[in-house]
């Protein structure tokens, strides 16, 4: 745990680093240089909170979500190790082997471009391990798509040789981290969003007087703050009681807080937000691919679900 | 004691006991059934003090953070052994008593709601005035230094024809005085001059009343707070209202979508729609702890609680939108005792949006208030 000096520093000195870096190499080694590293294996919900929230706050780019997931499955983290992601909207472990070879299909963080070696999780239920191959056997492509700011790549293998076993691994970990960690990135988005809109109503005259004053435009601000700020609760319940339940209930309210606070923020913009001389489109397009990363509001809502009908009870979660 | 211990102790109780607390009648009953349950769970509650945990000892209480009794609260919710839209009456009028009444009388009357003895209920709302709480009129005149004189109509009135006593918010001041000029009596309902007129509701039960007015004589030691300081009084709610009160509906909601997923179809439909509104109860239930335990550290509770208000009802409206939608005819056409407790809650749940301050009020507080947009006029 850090105390509340540390974690300011933290959330200062990363948002600095994320203003100043140009690019995500020098972004990722701004952290590296901090002990982000060391940090996730010390004080990780304080690292992983404030890092993520930072650098969705600020539209970052960076692929220290590579770190996040490689921790949690054991591992430990190395700034020259990607790691494959599932595809879009999925969550399922992105491998498969047979012992020899490896071949998988998902998406990677600009890491991918660089680094010496691809983490692969294979297999699933519990007959999971993971492997790594040479970043040479990898095929990838740059993401152009909806925010191409974002550095995600497409990545394949096909069929190539494990560089090195790296034994049982637990793929339930590695999504709850990456659920928690994006949920906290969309939750900076969403804060940015809601302030650009906010200071544009306060600024912004229409029929002779600030549109903030209209009360459509201020129970639209309202619903997004009530979103967000259930979010937050969500992540500090997620945070307490670390767990695949609490992560996908703290992703999912993610994604559907990005859809409201986006809709909201948008319709306040309205032409100004439509042209991109406006940063509100950045962060609009980052939140639909983060929501889709780990698996969307709806996809995630509707496994859970199928959980609760299974099992026939509603689980309670949170104790006073 | 610890809120841990307490859990543990208090639901081992619940199930050594749970034959005795349950309903004689089954759900949803008659709202004279569903008073009757609740005055004797009280009754029983209070004979083996876990009622009395978590209000302080100068009102018959044990003491111990107020979390407690909000842990009993949903507990009896979540078991189905009391309403808690009539439970949380308690909560919304015992603390009222304890900070705005004279020592002796919170002393005496509190223990009665506590135990069963009582019922009282909460008189603000009036023909004219809903939202716009400061602009009400019922109107109490001092005669002598002992009395105040009371004349004017109350409306909406939960419990009223039950009620041993109100909370009562009336006019003092001008009425253009608005807040200024409003002043609380705590006021028992057999004063002469006192006449209720229960209401039907949506759902068919007659849950609330007018209350009429004329000439009702209160000694003017009843009033609570200041003269012209019924407004504190009445904000004074808020806090209690938001937190405990809320936790008890949540665990009330988790057990609504509990039966609906006991019977729902296992299918990809249900099982979004069933997903949807779950994330949206864990959200509240995220969101309703840390206001719980922000008002248990001493914190003043103020307009971030419409958040939690919203959040509420929101989650209300969904879990019962879930069922209407996975139970096809139920709400509509079910004349089995299962229907109608479906369709009589269905309809209830509509009253989240508007009880408590609208949904509409909640956002004009949260646009002012917590982002700071100025004055909407
Ligand atoms: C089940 C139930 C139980 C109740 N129990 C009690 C009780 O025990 N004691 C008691 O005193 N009262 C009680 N009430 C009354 C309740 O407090 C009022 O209904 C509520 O305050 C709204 O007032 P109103 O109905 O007059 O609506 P109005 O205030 O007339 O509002 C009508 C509509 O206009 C909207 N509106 C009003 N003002 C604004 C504004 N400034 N901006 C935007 N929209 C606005 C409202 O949101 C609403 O949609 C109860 C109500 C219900 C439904």
């Amino acid at each position: 745990m850090m105390d509340a000096t540390e974690r300011d520093l933290l959330q200062q000195t990363v948002r600095d680093a994320f203003v100043s870096a140009d690019t995500t190499t020098s972004l990722d080694s701004v952290l590296v240089d901090l002990g982000w590293l060391e940090m996730l294996g010390t004080a990780r919900r304080d690292a992983v909170d404030i890092v993520f929230r930072s650098l969705g706050a600020v539209n970052g780019t960076s692929s220290v979500l590579d770190d996040v997931v490689v921790s949690a499955l054991g591992i430990e983290p190395r700034a020259d190790l990607a790691v494959l992601l599932p595809s879009f909207a999925t969550w399922h472990a992105p491998g498969t082997t047979d012992g020899t070879d490896v071949s998988a299909m998902g998406v990677a963080t600009a890491r991918v471009a660089t680094a010496a070696d691809l983490l692969i999780a294979c297999g699933t239920g519990a007959e999971l391990s993971a492997v790594t191959v040479p970043r040479s056997a990898v095929e990838q492509r740059v993401i152009e798509g909806v925010d191409p700011d974002g550095g995600f790549r497409v990545v394949r293998v096909d069929r190539a040789a494990i560089g090195s076993s790296l034994g049982r691994c637990e793929w339930d970990a590695a999504i709850t981290w990456g659920r928690i960690a994006a949920a906290h990135q969309i939750e900076g988005a969403c804060r940015s969003m809601l302030e650009l809109a906010r200071t544009h109503a306060l600024e912004r005259v229409q029929f002779g007087r600030v549109i903030a004053g209209f009360q459509a435009v201020r129970h639209r601000l309202a619903e997004a703050l009530v979103a967000v700020e259930a979010l937050d609760a969500t992540l500090t319940a997620a945070m307490d009681e670390v767990g695949p339940l609490t992560a996908a209930l703290a992703k999912a309210t993610a994604g559907r807080t990005g859809q409201i606070v986006g809709a909201h923020a948008q319709q306040v913009l309205a032409g100004i937000g439509f042209t991109t001389d406006h940063p509100f489109h950045r962060f609009l397009k980052r939140s639909l691919v983060l929501e889709g990363l780990f698996g969307s509001a709806d996809e995630i809502a509707t496994e859970i679900g199928h959980q609760l009908l299974a099992t026939r009870c509603v689980p309670t979660l949170i104790e006073l | 004691m610890e809120m841990a211990e307490f859990r543990t102790e208090l639901h081992r109780w619940l199930d050594a006991h749970a034959d005795e607390l349950e309903p004689a009648f089954s759900p949803p009953g008659t709202l004279d059934e569903q008073i009757a349950q609740m005055q004797r769970v009280k009754a029983i509650l209070f004979e083996a003090d876990w009622i009395r945990y978590g209000w302080p000892e100068r009102v018959g209480g044990l003491g111990g953070s107020p979390m407690l009794r909000t842990e009993l609260g949903a507990a009896l919710a979540a078991r189905d052994l009391a309403d808690p839209g009539l439970f949380s009456l308690i909560e919304v009028l015992a603390p009222t008593l304890i900070d705005f009444a004279p020592a002796e009388l919170a002393a005496e009357v509190v223990p009665r709601l506590l135990s069963g003895a009582e019922i009282w209920c909460q008189g603000f709302s009036e023909p004219g005035t809903g939202s716009d709480l400061a602009s009400l009129t019922c109107r109490a005149e001092p005669e002598g230094d002992a009395t105040w004189v009371i004349n004017g109509q109350k409306v909406w009135t939960s419990l009223a024809q039950y009620s041993d006593r109100c909370v009562l918010l009336t006019r003092t001041g001008p009425v253009d005085a608005r807040h200024r000029g409003i002043t609380a009596f705590f006021v028992d309902m057999d004063t002469p001059g006192v006449s209720v007129a229960p209401l039907e509701m949506i759902n068919g039960q007659h849950e609330f009343a007018e209350v009429f007015f004329d000439n009702v004589a209160v000694p003017a030691d009843r009033m609570l707070g200041d003269l012209h300081g019924g407004w504190a009084v009445a904000m004074s709610i808020l806090p209690y209202e938001r937190s405990s009160c809320f936790w008890q509906r949540i665990a009330y909601l988790y057990r609504r979508l509990e039966k609906l997923v006991e019977v729902a179809p296992d299918d990809d439909r249900a099982a979004e729609v069933i997903g949807n509104a779950f994330v949206q109860l864990h959200a509240l239930r995220a969101r309703s702890r840390v206001t719980q335990h922000r008002l248990a550290d001493g914190q003043a509770l103020g307009a971030e609680t419409s958040i939690d208000k919203v959040l509420v009802a929101t989650a209300e409206h969904a879990t019962y939108d879930a069922a209407r939608r996975l139970l096809p005819g139920v709400v509509e056409m079910d004349d089995s005792a299962t229907g109608a407790a479906w369709r009589s809650e269905y309809l209830y749940s509509r009253a989240a949006t508007i009880y408590g301050g609208t949904a509409e009020v909640q956002r004009n507080i949260i646009a002012r208030r917590l982002l700071d947009l100025g004055s909407d006029e």
